[in-house]
C-alpha cells in the first residue's frame, strides 16, 4: 500500500491540477523526488535552495513535519501526507 | 453559535457563553496559563471554497455547542495576498483532545489531516517569521510602518513567551 499525498485545491495548479497522488518512498523527501518526476518543478515549490522547506507546510498523518524529521522523516505503507499553503498555517 | 459579521475579516462559531465573557481556552474547569496554551493549544486547518465551509460550519455548530469543540473561525474571503485561492477555517482545540474532532471533521469530509499549534502559529507572526514578513510585504509599508508593526507584534505576541504562568487572554480579531 502506497503513501497517500493529499494536495488541497490552492496548490493544485503545481500538481497539474490532481488533488490526491500515490507514490512509495523511504523517507517524506524521497516522497517529493517521486512528485517532481511526476510534476516536473513542484520541488522547488516546496523547498529551498537550502533544502528547508517553504512556501508551504506539510504533515504526517496530521503532525507538520516541524515536529518529526523534517524532510528526513520515515513513512510506511499507508501514511498520508498533506500538504498546505504556508500561509494557511496562520 | 454562528456569528457572521460582515465587518470581520473571520466568521466565528462559538458557545453562547462567551458572549458573557466566558473562555474558550478551559481545560477541566480551569482557564489555560500562557505557557499551557504553547504547550497544548493549536487547530485543525481545513481548506476549502467558501460555500463548502459555510455548510460545514453548520453541521459542527451543534458539537461546539455542546462544548466538543471549543472554537472555529473561518476565512470570509481568502488571503490572496499570501497565496491562498481558498478560505481556510482553523478548527481549535486543546492538544489532548485533537483525536475526538478529528473523527468529527472526517466524519463530514475532511481529508487533508494538518495539526498546526498555537506556538508554530505566533513564531511565525513574531518578527522574522515567514508570515509576518510576507505580510509585511504585501502591504508595501514604509520602513517606520514595517518597524512599528514588528514592535507590536513582539510586544503582544512575546509577553505570551515571556510570561507563561499568567492565564491566557485571547485578543480581539
Amino acid at each position: 500500500m502506497p503513501v497517500k499525498i493529499l494536495i488541497p485545491g490552492s496548490l493544485k495548479c503545481w500538481f497539474d491540477g490532481e488533488t490526491e497522488y500515490s507514490c512509495q518512498g523511504e523517507r517524506i523527501l524521497d516522497c517529493i523526488d517521486r512528485l517532481e518526476k511526476r510534476f516536473p518543478g513542484v520541488k522547488e515549490h516546496l523547498i529551498d535552495p537550502k533544502g528547508n522547506i517553504s512556501n508551504v507546510l506539510i504533515f504526517l498523518n496530521g503532525d507538520n513535519l516541524r515536529s518529526l524529521d523534517g524532510l528526513s522523516t520515515k513513512v510506511k505503507d499507508g501514511d498520508e501526507i498533506s500538504i498546505i499553503p504556508l500561509a494557511a498555517g496562520g | 453559535m454562528i456569528q457572521d459579521n460582515p465587518e470581520s475579516k473571520f466568521i466565528f462559531i462559538f458557545h453562547p457563553k462567551i458572549m458573557l465573557g466566558k473562555k474558550y481556552t478551559i481545560r477541566n474547569g480551569q482557564e489555560m496559563t500562557n505557557g499551557e496554551v504553547l504547550q497544548f493549544w493549536g487547530k485543525w486547518i481545513v481548506l476549502g471554497k467558501k460555500l463548502w465551509l459555510d455548510e460545514l460550519s453548520i453541521k459542527l455548530d451543534p458539537f461546539v455547542e455542546s462544548k466538543e469543540i471549543p472554537v472555529i473561525k473561518y476565512d470570509r474571503v481568502p488571503s490572496v495576498n499570501l497565496g491562498i485561492e481558498e478560505c481556510v477555517m482553523m478548527v481549535y482545540c486543546d492538544r489532548r483532545d485533537r483525536d475526538n474532532i478529528w473523527q468529527i471533521l472526517s466524519r463530514f469530509g475532511v481529508k487533508l489531516k494538518a495539526w498546526v499549534t498555537e506556538k508554530e502559529t505566533m513564531e511565525m507572526w513574531l518578527p522574522g517569521g515567514q508570515l509576518l514578513e510576507r505580510w509585511i510585504e504585501s502591504k508595501n509599508f514604509d520602513a517606520a510602518t514595517q518597524n512599528a508593526v514588528r514592535e507590536d507584534s513582539q510586544a503582544r505576541l512575546g509577553y505570551i513567551f515571556d510570561h507563561p504562568d499568567e492565564v491566557f487572554v485571547p485578543w480581539e480579531q
